[in-house]
């Protein structure tokens, strides 16, 4: 952690006139300070721009390395996400180049969670026999690659696993939001939208939290909506973060946000609200759409939801008032993301909202962004690897899943018919947080081989037959990442300070080393340096000048708004009619769908969510990170006090909580900020890797109660779908 | 010459810790050090419910209770306003701890020296922002000269009628907006 030789007593101390200054009595802060800038050229400080690794928005940062050491981290000014400022996890996950818990040298399992280590060399060699083996006997397509990406990973990790002749590439949105992308793409041809939050008039969250699961940014342009004096609505079965920035709090019943949006749209429809011309240019299948929303009015959704038919009546009618400059927000994970049967049509039906106030391309609205035109590898120099002929796995069973994102929890289910062979875990804690880790650890205890790459030793390492140890992403240069957004953008992690550990590489070296000894190393001939190189050849920025700036926003690429763009819907337009869907076996327009689960009076369902400084269990070791928990009693489950009253719990009781697939023992914390029929449990605890000691024994993971499943369109986890009793217990 | 001071919105903090988590990197404090506390304050009942996130840190007093209790001044403040303390003197007796009515006063268990925020009197220094304020994600901290009536922090003083935390405790150099 912080270099306690170098605390900010020893900065006042490097002057010893300052603190000749101090004993005479009060110091003018003006020649204290005169003092302390000159004792301050003692240490070297630099300051290095570079990108954050605490979530998936990789924040533009500036480290501040004082005598070669990280020392703390700044917002980058420039760049769209942090806008100068960083989350407590972007500050904190930092830190994690100096754990005491990282991975040193490649491990190969010798038992039951036992390692040895092992040189490079020979981990690369028995992976590489390992891996040629199993394509041999078993096809290509028995070997699957997942990651939760960052840039390095995007470019390296699918070219390395088509290099091996198979297309199973998979990401961890099947626990973010596989159902949303889905929804979003079926509908209006992109995954998801960027909102105008500043600009906007009327903005209404569906569990999303701009305050638990930050970009920084959007904070900032949320609290600047809000002194515009915008409406802000939350949907949430929690009173969440945001709260404080909300002028209005929809208690809704969980799962039932898809009957709210369809009533939504009904009220719109039916009081003329809708954007009409937009409908006509830009839409299809709206009459059909409009006939089946008939049957949902208001009074409907409130038997549903919960929430007042008044008060949805009222919202709709203001947001139509209030359109193009309304929408509902795209969300990420939120409510509809991977949680309910029912995930997949409510993005789309959110979509569809967004398109009858004709928000698409509109200020204050819905932003299909521009991205920056990057080069490319020479193809004749570097060729690209074979693009393999069998689908990816899962793509037969979810059609409608976004192609890129996969279903990557089939590789699980493939494993356990003894289908999959073989799986590589890159920057992914699939065993404890992407399916049940029972079946999670049977799965991979199944397969013949499984490498897991990684900084620590998370519980998916645990699992697997190779270790192999990565840089932290401070010590790391990385492949440039485009920025999509209103204004383009480029924007480049590099190291900032030395190895910590010399046995650990970099990505891009282990997939290039790797690939040499599996003898497909003619498909990564070319250095990362190169590779950076011929990406930047098109914006005339040079290599030097990336390094120096960190992040690089293209003002005059700047896309116009207004306008809206042909679409990559098969018909180019909005579908509120959907004949993939159609071909695929599902209904062509979107209809209310049951959640799979309902809690019965004695029961409640076990839904969970983001805290403001933890990002999924990544960050659960950090020391710096897990003192707030501590402090705060964050990993404590919440009940409402009714509920609580009625099984004899009070505030901070221990209690048995039961489902299904498991049982946990924690606190409770008693709120009036969760809905009766809710528990809500933090997604980021219940580390049980005895190697990530700061971790291990707080809380619980939500996901050991949840059973493994796919939702029927975008294969998500459906991690909201679980019932559990509680009861007092001593402890 | 310059009067240093900050507003905290808690209408708009969002309960992040951001600030704290900078402040302690840029402090170089142990994990378990923080200059910035948090309280909650929840009111009425589901689904009409408001919470209230309020960060407490040293307020800077004017005629600071910690300064007058220490035996050997090494808390003292700056002409600016700052309630500073000289590691130096600090005996550790913590007398100031217990004068200090916002409790943000905490020990350091390697040393014995107790501390607490100092308006990160090397960045000011430098014409630069305190960390918490400039990570601050959500603009809730707004810091500047209380003696410029132009400054950023003394317009939005009288614009949101920001009051100190607990103004029957005597002045203080941090005003919350509630
Ligand atoms: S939002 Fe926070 S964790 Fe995510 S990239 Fe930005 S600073 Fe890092
Ligand atoms: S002003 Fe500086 S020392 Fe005080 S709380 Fe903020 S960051 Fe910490
Ligand atoms: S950084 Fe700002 S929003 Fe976050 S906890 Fe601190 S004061 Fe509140």
């Amino acid at each position: 952690m912080v270099d306690t030789k170098l605390s900010r007593r020893g900065f006042i101390k490097a002057s010893a006139a300052t603190a000749a200054l101090a004993s005479a009595g009060t110091v003018g802060f003006n020649e204290w300070s005169s003092e302390y800038v000159k004792a301050g050229a003692n240490a070297e400080i630099k300051e290095i721009p570079s990108t954050c690794n605490a979530c998936s928005s990789k924040c533009g940062m500036i480290g501040h390395v004082k005598n070669g050491r990280l020392w703390k981290l700044t917002g980058h000014p420039d760049h769209p996400y942090s806008k100068g400022k960083l989350c407590a996890r972007g500050h904190g996950y930092a830190t994690v180049v100096y754990s005491q818990d990282r991975l040193t040298q490649p491990l190969k399992r010798v038992g039951e969670k036992k390692f040895e280590p092992i040189t490079w060399e020979q981990a690369y060699k028995e992976i590489a026999e390992k891996l040629n083996k199993i394509i041999k006997e078993h096809g290509p397509q028995s070997v699957a690659l997942t990651e939760d990406p960052r840039a390095s990973g995007k470019f390296y990790s699918p070219r390395f696993i088509n290099a091996l002749g198979s297309s199973n590439y998979y990401t961890h949105h099947v626990v973010c939001s596989n159902s949303r992308d889905a929804g979003f793409l079926h509908t209006v041809g992109v995954t998801a939208t960027s909102a105008d939050i500043s600009n906007a008039k009327y903005i209404m969250f569906i569990g999303r939290s701009y305050g638990d699961g930050i970009r920084p940014s959007s904070v900032q342009a949320l609290a600047s909506a809000k002194d515009n004096g915008a409406k802000i609505v939350i949907v949430d079965p929690r009173l969440n973060n945001t709260g404080n920035l909300a002028t209005e709090w929809l208690a809704i019943r969980p799962g039932t946000d898809l009957a709210l949006v369809l009533a939504m749209s009904h009220v719109l429809i039916k009081e003329n609200l809708h954007d009409i011309e937009f409908i006509k240019n830009y839409t299809i299948g709206f009459e059909e759409y409009a006939k089946e929303l008939k049957k949902y009015t208001p009074e409907w959704a409130e038997k549903i939801t919960g929430l007042p038919a008044d008060a949805i009546t009222r919202i709709s009618m203001d947001m139509g008032k209030a359109k193009p400059k309304a929408l509902i927000e795209q969300s990420w994970r939120g409510a509809f993301g991977c949680n309910y049967e029912n995930s997949t049509e409510t993005g789309r039906a959110v979509a569809m909202f967004n398109a009858l106030l004709g928000n698409y391309q509109q200020k204050g609205g819905s932003i299909f962004g521009g991205k920056p035109s990057l080069g490319k590898l020479n193809k004749e120099k570097h060729p690209n690897p074979k693009e393999p002929e069998a689908p990816k796995a899962g793509s037969k069973e979810f059609p409608i899943a976004y192609p890129n994102n996969g279903v990557a929890t089939i590789v699980a289910k493939e494993a356990l018919e003894g289908k999959m062979k073989a799986a590589i875990y890159y920057h992914s804690n699939a065993a404890l947080g992407y399916g049940n880790p029972k079946v999670m650890k049977e799965a991979l205890s199944k397969m013949d081989l499984v490498v897991a790459i990684d900084v620590q030793m998370s519980e998916t390492a645990q699992l697997a037959h190779y270790v192999l140890p990565e840089v932290t992403y401070i010590e790391r240069d990385e492949v440039i990442e485009g920025l999509s957004g209103k204004i383009p953008g480029i924007a480049f992690r590099q190291q900032m300070v030395e190895k910590v550990h010399p046995e650990t590489k970099p990505i891009h070296e282990i997939y290039t080393e790797l690939a040499k000894v599996c003898g497909v190393g003619q498909y990564f001939n070319f250095s990362l340096d190169e590779l950076n190189e011929a990406m930047l050849a098109p914006t005339g920025i040079t290599y030097k000048q990336l390094r120096e700036k960190g992040t690089i926003m293209f003002p005059n690429e700047e896309i116009t708004l207004g306008k809206m763009k042909e679409l990559k819907t098969p018909s180019g337009k909005v579908e509120f009619y959907s004949e993939t869907y159609k071909e695929a076996g599902f209904k062509p327009i979107v209809e209310w769908i049951e959640p799979k689960v309902s809690p019965a009076d004695d029961s409640f369902r076990l839904i969970t969510g983001k805290q403001a400084i933890h990002s999924h269990t990544q960050t659960a070791n950090i020391p710096i990170l897990m003192q707030i928990t501590k402090d705060y009693d964050l990993e404590r489950i919440w009940i409402n006090p009714i509920r609580a009253k009625a099984l004899g719990i009070k505030d901070g009781d221990m209690v048995e909580l039961k489902s299904s697939e498991a049982t946990s023992k924690i606190r409770v914390k008693l709120t009036e900020r969760i809905h009766p029929e809710a528990i809500f449990v933090p997604s980021h605890y219940g580390i049980t890797s005895k190697d990530l000691k700061t971790g291990q024994g707080i809380g619980f993971g939500y996901m050991e109660h949840v059973p493994f499943d796919f939702e029927k369109w975008s294969g998500a986890g459906n991690i909201h779908e679980v019932i559990v009793k509680v009861r007092k217990v001593n402890g | 010459m310059a009067r240093y001071g900050m507003v905290i919105d808690t209408r708009k903090c969002v309960g992040c810790y951001a600030c704290r988590v900078s402040c302690q990197m840029q402090n170089e404090l142990p994990v378990e050090e923080s200059y910035i506390k948090f309280y909650e304050k929840e009111t009425g009942v589901f689904p009409n419910v408001k919470n209230e996130i309020i960060p407490v840190q040293c307020q800077h007093c004017e005629d600071a209770p910690c300064v007058s209790v220490c035996p050997t001044k090494a808390t003292y403040t700056t002409k600016e306003g700052i309630v500073l303390v000289d590691a130096d003197k600090c005996i550790g007796c913590k007398y100031c701890m217990v004068a200090c009515h916002y409790g943000a006063r905490t020990q350091d268990h390697n040393t014995g020296v107790v501390e607490k925020c100092r308006f990160c009197a090397e960045l000011v220094a430098e014409g630069k922002q305190p960390a918490c304020v400039s990570t601050c994600i959500s603009n809730a901290r707004i810091f500047g000269d209380l003696d410029d009536p132009n400054s950023e922090v003394s317009k939005a003083i009288v614009k949101m009628n920001a009051q100190p935390l607990r103004p029957d405790l005597g002045k203080a150099k941090i005003y919350y907006v509630r």
